[in-house]
């Protein structure tokens, strides 16, 4: 039997590597341009199945969030949950590369609160789009262009990640630039930068870019999960709202954007870690709204929840069940 | 209070660094990580600091790298800023 606590502990950190390999890429991209996306996805479907039915190991990825999400389910039921979630998850990325090789009219970006996004950045403090890895993010940011205001994100790419944004499929300059949260102090200080130009600041606000530190634990599906604060924190000094948003598959070839919420940090909040909590777990709430609204659209592969959660001892119950 | 005494107090009372004397900071100790160990929110508040207490605006990257790598170079940096 394998250990659960040591497969526990291991499943702690996540990875930005795609699961897949370079051949299995190129072989969906070759099927992108020469198929259409239809025939991608007819594709995918096997391929996915394949993973579920004979790669526990990748199964087991999704059963951290469906145990939160879920509870107790029948193992069947977790199957077959599994597999929407990485099916979900697999067309998200064919359309991430058709909008880069085919173009972005292929796939429809439904966006119907643009007023209200510049109305918040005519406050002149700049703007925090907080997404999450949910839907589509990369699809979000392509519709994200009428913006006349440069963006920038805050994005960690790992080497040897093999996973290509819809840009570098078209041939095209990044419209965004990057900041490395592995640079000079988290990149803080070019956040900040951003903020008082009255720019456009995109962040992932699920996950951790590096340890524990600048974080913290927060109610979330029924456990307690680190998020990342130094958005929060910047937000507070800058006065930038933090406007939440994200994508989900609303029709074959198309997605809706939305704003779930916007956040204000007051400046006093900023000044201590902990008065922060209320204001992150304003955005845990938009992301719970979200996987009740769209449970099969939630990509975090690990498991976020810390260990103080009162369901551990069920949730490694069910782990250890396959 | 010179500069450099007023910042080591304005640096425990704002980052809380309670534990600490203006003293126990030592000029040339790195700021960030070993030294005096400050984080990247750290960083965040020092940017504020320096302009609500000294009206000097680290204004990007490059800036923030020279200044914040102790307290020699923070004081440094104010002072050239305040002479300009």
């Amino acid at each position: 039997m394998v250990d659960i606590k040591q497969k526990y502990n291991s499943s702690k950190k996540w990875t930005a590597k795609s699961i897949g390999s370079r051949f299995q890429h190129n072989f969906f991209y070759f099927l992108i341009k020469h198929g259409g996306r239809e025939t991608a996805y007819f594709f995918l479907s096997f391929i996915v199945l394949f993973y579920i039915l004979c790669k526990p190991s990748i199964r087991r990825k999704t059963d951290y969030y469906l145990f939160h999400r879920f509870k107790r389910r029948c193992f069947v039921q977790r199957l077959a949950d599994s597999y929407k979630i990485y099916l979900n998850l697999g067309k998200s990325l064919i359309d991430k590369a058709v909008i880069g090789l085919l173009g972005e009219n292929k796939i429809a970006m439904e966006f119907f609160e643009r007023e209200k996004l510049l109305g918040l950045l005519q406050e002149g403090r700049g703007l925090i789009l907080m997404m999450a890895h949910v839907g589509c993010w990369q699809a979000a940011m392509s519709a994200l262009r009428f913006f006349k205001t440069p963006v920038h994100l805050l994005l960690l790419r790992e080497e040897g990640d093999i996973d290509r944004h819809y840009f570098e499929h078209a041939g095209i300059a990044s419209p965004y630039r990057i900041i490395d949260p592995t640079g000079y102090l988290g990149g803080v200080l070019e956040m900040m930068q951003v903020l008082r130009a009255g720019e456009i600041l995109c962040v992932m606000g699920d996950r951790l870019l590096g340890g524990k530190k600048g974080s913290l634990a927060v109610d979330f599906l029924g456990g307690k999960v680190l998020f990342p604060i130094s958005a929060f924190k910047i937000a507070s000094v800058t006065g930038a709202p933090i406007v939440a948003m994200n994508s989900y598959k609303s029709c074959s070839s198309g997605y809706t954007l939305e704003i779930s919420g916007i956040i204000r940090v007051p400046a006093e909040a900023g000044k201590h870690e902990q008065d922060l909590v209320p204001y992150v777990r304003e955005f845990a709430l938009t992301l719970e709204s979200y996987t009740t609204a769209h449970p099969y659209q939630f990509f975090n592969f690990y498991d976020m929840w810390i260990e103080d959660s009162q369901n551990t001892e069920e949730k490694r119950g069910i782990l250890n069940e396959h | 209070m010179n500069i450099k005494e007023n910042l080591k107090k304005i640096l425990i009372e704002e980052l809380n660094l309670d534990d600490l004397t203006p003293e126990e900071i030592e000029d040339d100790a790195p700021l960030f990580g070993e030294g005096l160990g400050l984080d990247s929110l750290d960083a965040v508040e020092l940017v504020v600091l320096l302009e609500k207490h000294f009206g000097v605006e680290v204004k990007n990257l490059d800036e923030g790298r020279a200044a914040f790598q102790s307290i020699n170079t923070l004081v440094a940096f104010i002072e050239e800023r305040l002479v300009q």
